[in-house]
């Protein structure tokens, strides 16, 4: 999040797409609801699905799933062709708006309707309201980013914030919602393969440099996304893998395929607090501590490192996932040891600029949050205050493509995924929590009234759902919540995973894969 | 009654320590928890400690039977072992020491609970009272705390170096055997400076809210839509019901494997949805539903059932919920829904017409109550009006064309429903016009307006009625409606105060209501009276003698402010609940519609917030009126 948290709440205007915010962040939810509800702020939900956001929203649209570029640009067009741009700030803080402006010009809201389903005048009057917000807020999340379009959407979104000088200041600003307690702390640790915790480039002979006077040598080529590595072990190219906290048996597309590729490895460890359904594949499985056992840092959505504290000592043979890793480093000749996770923390602060000024003192009683340049630094609210972190914010041309897959006569539902309140992602600690369990115990698929009814289904049915790459049996939710053509089904659940339908297309620069739009069929079975 | 010196309370700790496990407050981390007894963590620096003490009554996870499957297919079922030694839960406070009163209740009727029992029959209560109450803190609006006894085997109360101890039960006088010679003799002074204490630990409370009616508030307020309102802020986390001292609920769960298996109960919460969902997947309680039950539990059920305080009033729901929702907001917002309801419900009924423009009336009677006082008997000469007309309100607007207008209060029973009957004490220019008006004159009214004295029926409640002087003719409407419901009362006083005798209004009605079984009226005066047994004496000394159960007392009067005040400060002392003593405050009101400002005092308008305040709203008025 560019911003905090709490700078929600005072938003005149906030724009949510692609978040099921009331059922992912709740608690950001109840921000949001207190923006609208006390604080008058206008909020415009994008979704698919009627989410119960929209009971708060002053415009709610229903998108056609994976068009979401479509919608972002022709509000681009809107605020360009009424003048609504924020000029002082595109020509003291922004670059390129001249080709920006080019490549929406004939993006009109009549052609973003056709693609998006949302009504000329819906596009119009987003627009313009939150162009002429005074702090107008972006929200979105998985619903954005898992498209063949994730990383345009991502940059359409910023040309938006830009264009209208909603971003660098309180409670304005590019807010994705984390789906992880700490996938923003694993992400800043540089758990990616082209960057060295911090997010610096590994191409940075400098950088290399640093961590080499620390950690001594090490391979700096730049390294895989998780969908290639399932490409190259595949190949043969990848013959080990060692998983750690991820359980891609039941979140990574296509999981017929991953299973078979993850079976079929030479090698294969898994590092997880139970026994999921990767584990189940692996020739050795590594216990992990949980968040209970180990003491340790997480960082939220709101870049805030705050600490996690252990509770109770390791159940069994388990280890916080720190020390499995120096003791296996250390099996394999490398050096690594400490006694507490605070020597790491500060071994972070020696390396990465934006956590220099953060150790466990500091962050005893209240988390930081990042950048944190130095030791008396109080922690940034929101980032990008006078300057972007390259200098001048760079607006980028994002032409509009469809889904990889789009229904036809064949596969004519669109399937998206998601999660629901009481599970979490994989179900690997919620479906083995009895009372998280008994709320949902049981996969299903949302399904419009009118598709019901030209099905012939009850909500007795029991349907198969067949994609280009597998099928499942579920039972069908009739719901209006969710609009023709288009059906839903959350991906927690073992015995109906959703991700057996989900295809292996992936946006081109982030290799994220197209998890919210797949064709599939759908059938009654007896 | 004995007291412990303050620096032999680890001596004490120390002796109990051989017989007992001792549970005591302990600082772990950023929380203060009933935990084993350590001298490194033991303090007693706590408002309340994070969780109640249910856990070691009812644990998280218990138990119920194991089962095994013999060889010859026969099933042997086991009863689990309830290895408890005798335990003393020491420092806990009187809200959580209630809720440990009201799980003896709860387990204990009908069936008792074997797993309950068999813990509580070893455990020994010490509570701590509370001088400083916490920001969430709530029980003296309740009735639980700051100081409480039940509950509590043994109460200490700090006093300076030293804690009062009060021994309440048997198992409270074995604990104090076993240390007798630590214990020294009080004196009575202990008792008075614990009442004091006591005092001044209640008006330390900043979160505060009039519980008295709260269950009759939620039967009339069952559809409200606030409900759908915060049930959409829930997040679901089940957190309230967790940190809540009296949630009790379970569920059993199984497991087994193909030799035999356990049978348990775990804590759990009838805020998830499939709480109450059928096999079927019907659910009787909608999402809306689920969220209006806890606090309907709380405030009316448990008390309904069982003849208890559901809610501690320990505020720990409030501090833990994630959608900052609290039990008070809701209740104060439901509150404050009624009355802007009321309001509007009474300026619906007069804005039919221009909010200026009075209804003309005739006088039909006029009767000298006082040589200075005059009731006037008037009707509308539109009569619908009397048909359509809302009783509500506590005052008129009376105008005297050419002259101008009054506020003057309703004295009338709601069931009079033909006139209007005004008590006028002639004292100004309009009111010495209205005196020298004759029947069959016109006057204007409009009306009525102002929030009147409490109509809503405190079920069991004593009465108390003091009007000073013109004072009982608004009071007198507030009398007439209770012994209208006669039968929903305890005892009545009526106390008419005025110098002399023929300075009363309402001479015929007091004699009346004299020959009423359970009412006493009582003549106030300055000076003695022919005509009837007057007291002269001080009124505070009559009132101190007044055989009321002033806890259980609602007291109505209406006067001059300073005699109020006075009134008030001795029945506050006496034990009446502020919130239950009602004044109306008649200052500068004009237009009566909370637009010309002459009666504002503070950020309130006498005519339309009032007239009629309690007495704790009257004392965070500023003393302007």
């Amino acid at each position: 999040m560019t911003n905090s948290i709490d700078e929600l709440e005072k938003a005149d205007c906030i724009f949510v797409i692609g978040s099921n915010t009331t059922e992912q962040h709740p608690l950001i939810a109840s921000r949001i609801q207190e923006a609208v509800r006390k604080n008058k702020a206008t909020l415009i939900v994008v979704d698919p699905r009627r989410i119960p956001l929209t009971e708060d929203a002053y415009i709610y649209a229903r998108i056609t799933p994976g068009t979401n570029l479509a919608l972002i640009n022709a509000m681009l067009h809107v605020i360009i062709k009424e003048d609504l741009v924020d000029y002082q700030f595109v020509s003291s803080r922004t670059h390129g708006f001249e080709e920006l402006k080019a490549s929406v010009a004939g993006f009109s809201p009549e052609i973003a309707s056709k693609i998006t389903g949302i009504p000329a005048s819906t596009i119009e009057d987003m627009a313009r309201i939150y162009a002429s917000a005074d702090r107008g807020s972006i929200v979105y999340a998985m619903g954005i980013t898992q498209h063949v379009t994730g990383s345009k959407n991502v940059a359409a979104l910023a040309n938006l914030a830009m264009i209208t000088g909603n971003i660098g200041k309180e409670s304005a600003g590019v807010n994705p919602l984390r789906g992880q307690n700490n996938v923003q702390g694993a992400c800043d640790m540089g758990a990616l393969p082209n960057c060295l915790p911090g997010y610096q480039k590994l191409e940075d002979e400098r950088v290399v440099e640093k961590f080499k006077g620390v950690w001594g040598d090490f391979n700096c080529e730049v390294g895989l996304t998780v969908t290639d590595m399932t490409h190259h072990a595949d190949a043969n190219n990848i013959r080990t893998m060692y998983i750690m906290g991820e359980n891609p048996a039941i979140s990574d597309p296509d999981i017929n395929h991953v299973k078979a590729v993850l079976a079929d490895l030479e090698f294969l460890v898994v590092q997880d607090i139970f026994l999921t359904e990767t584990a189940q594949l692996a020739d050795v499985v590594l216990p992990g501590a949980s968040f209970a056992e180990k003491d340790g840092t997480f960082t939220n959505t709101e870049r805030r490192v705050q600490r996690v504290r252990k509770a109770i000592q390791p159940v069994g043979e388990s280890k916080a996932d720190w020390e499995i890793l120096c003791e296996i480093a250390r099996a394999m000749g490398c050096d690594m040891s400490y006694s507490h996770p605070s020597e790491i923390m500060d071994e972070i602060a020696s390396l990465v600029p934006s956590y220099a000024g953060i150790d466990y003192n500091r962050i005893e009683k209240e988390g930081l949050q990042w950048p944190c340049p130095d030791k008396n630094h109080p922690g940034t609210k929101y980032l990008h205050k006078d300057k972007f972190a390259g200098g001048l914010g760079k607006f980028t041309v994002n032409d509009y493509i469809d889904p990889a897959e789009m229904p036809d006569e064949e596969y004519p539902f669109i399937i998206t995924t998601g999660r629901i309140l009481h599970h979490y992602h994989t179900g690997t600690m919620t479906r083995r929590s009895w009372a998280l369990d008994f709320e949902c115990p049981e996969a299903y698929i949302e399904i419009n009234p009118s598709d019901a009814q030209k099905l012939g289904l009850s909500k007795r049915s029991k349907l198969m759902v067949t994609s280009r790459r597998g099928s499942l049996v579920v039972k069908p939710l009739i719901t209006d919540a969710i609009g023709e053509g288009v059906v839903f089904i959350p991906f927690h659940y073992n015995e109906a995973p959703a991700n057996i339908l989900t295809s292996g297309h992936v946006d081109p620069k982030s290799k994220i894969p197209e998890l919210k739009v797949t064709a599939v069929r759908i059938e009654e079975v007896k | 009654m004995p007291v412990l010196k303050k620096k032999n309370l680890d001596t004490l700790i120390q002796i109990w320590e051989l017989e007992y496990v001792i549970l005591a407050p302990s600082r772990l981390g950023n929380d203060v928890l009933l935990a084993e007894y350590n001298p490194k963590t033991f303090t007693l620096d706590y408002v309340n400690f994070t969780l109640p003490p249910k856990q070691y009554l009812f644990e998280m996870k218990e138990k119920l039977y194991d089962w095994e499957k013999n060889e010859d297919g026969s099933i042997k079922l086991k009863e689990p072992a309830f290895n408890i030694g005798s335990r003393i839960l020491f420092g806990i406070r009187p809200c959580d020491a209630y809720s440990v009163a009201y799980m003896d209740k709860f387990f204990s009727e009908n069936y008792s609970d074997p797993n309950f029992s068999a813990k509580r029959d070893k455990t020994y209560t010490v509570v701590l009272n509370c001088i400083t109450p916490g920001s969430s803190c709530f029980c003296s609006s309740i009735g639980t705390g700051p100081f409480g006894r039940e509950g509590a085997d043994m109460v200490f109360t700090p006093m300076g170096d030293e804690y009062f101890v009060e021994v309440l039960t048997r198992k409270g006088e074995q604990l104090m055997r076993s240390a007798l010679s630590l214990f020294e003799d009080s004196s009575p002074e202990y008792l008075v400076n614990k009442a004091r204490l006591l005092k001044e630990a209640k008006s330390k409370f900043t979160t505060e809210i009039n519980l008295d009616h709260a269950a009759e508030l939620l039967d009339r307020n069952y559809d409200n839509h606030i409900w759908d309102l915060y049930t959409n802020k829930c997040v679901e986390c089940h957190g309230c019901t967790f940190v809540c001292p009296t949630c009790l609920c379970f569920n059993v769960l199984d497991s087994a494997d193909a030799e035999g298996g356990t049978r348990s109960r775990h804590w759990d919460s009838c805020q998830s949805s499939y709480f109450t969902r059928n096999a079927g997947g019907h659910n009787t309680r909608s999402e809306t539903s689920k969220f209006r039950y806890r606090i309907y539990d709380k405030l009316k059920y448990i008390t309904e059932k069982f003849d208890m305080y559901g809610c501690v009033g320990c505020g720990r729901c409030i501090q833990t919920c994630l959608g900052h929702l609290s039990i008070i907001d809701i209740v104060k917002e439901l509150q404050k829904y009624e009355e802007d309801i009321s309001r509007s419900e009474s300026r619906d009924h007069r804005c039919d017409c221009n909010l200026y423009i009075p209804q003309t009336a005739v006088i039909k009677e006029i009767h000298q109550e006082t040589h200075n006082i005059k009731r006037f008997i008037v009707q509308y000469e539109n009569k619908d009006l009397h048909k359509s007309f809302k009783y509500q309100g506590q005052f008129f607007e009376i105008t005297v064309f050419g002259v101008g207008e009054i506020p003057i209060s309703i004295p009338w029973a709601p069931s009079n429903r033909e006139y209007f009957e005004f008590v006028i004490k002639k004292a100004g220019r309009v009111t010495t016009a209205i005196h020298n008006l004759e029947v069959g004159d016109k006057i204007g009214l409009r009306g009525p307006f102002g929030r009147s004295f409490p109509t809503e029926i405190a079920k069991g409640f004593d009465l108390l009625f003091f009007g000073s002087g013109v004072g009982l003719a608004p009071v007198r409407t507030a009398i007439l409606h209770s012994l209208e419901n006669r039968e929903s009362y305890g005892k009545i006083v009526i106390i008419a105060r005025a110098m002399n005798y023929d300075g009363l209004i309402y001479k015929q009605d007091l004699k009346n209501w004299e020959n009423i079984d359970g009412v006493e009226v009582i003549y106030a005066l300055s000076e003695p009276s022919e005509h009837v047994e007057a007291y002269t004496g001080k009124l505070d000394a009559l009132i101190k003698s007044l055989d009321l159960d002033w806890k259980n007392t609602r007291a109505i009067a209406c006067g001059s402010p300073q005699r109020i005040k006075l009134v008030a400060q001795d029945l506050v002392e006496l034990g009446i609940d502020e919130n239950q003593i009602f004044t109306t405050l008649e200052t500068h009101m004009r237009c009566g519609v909370g637009k010309c400002g002459h009666c504002k005092v503070g950020s309130k308008y006498m005519c339309l917030d009032g007239p009629v305040f309690t007495y704790r709203e009257m004392k965070e008025l500023p003393p302007e009126y």
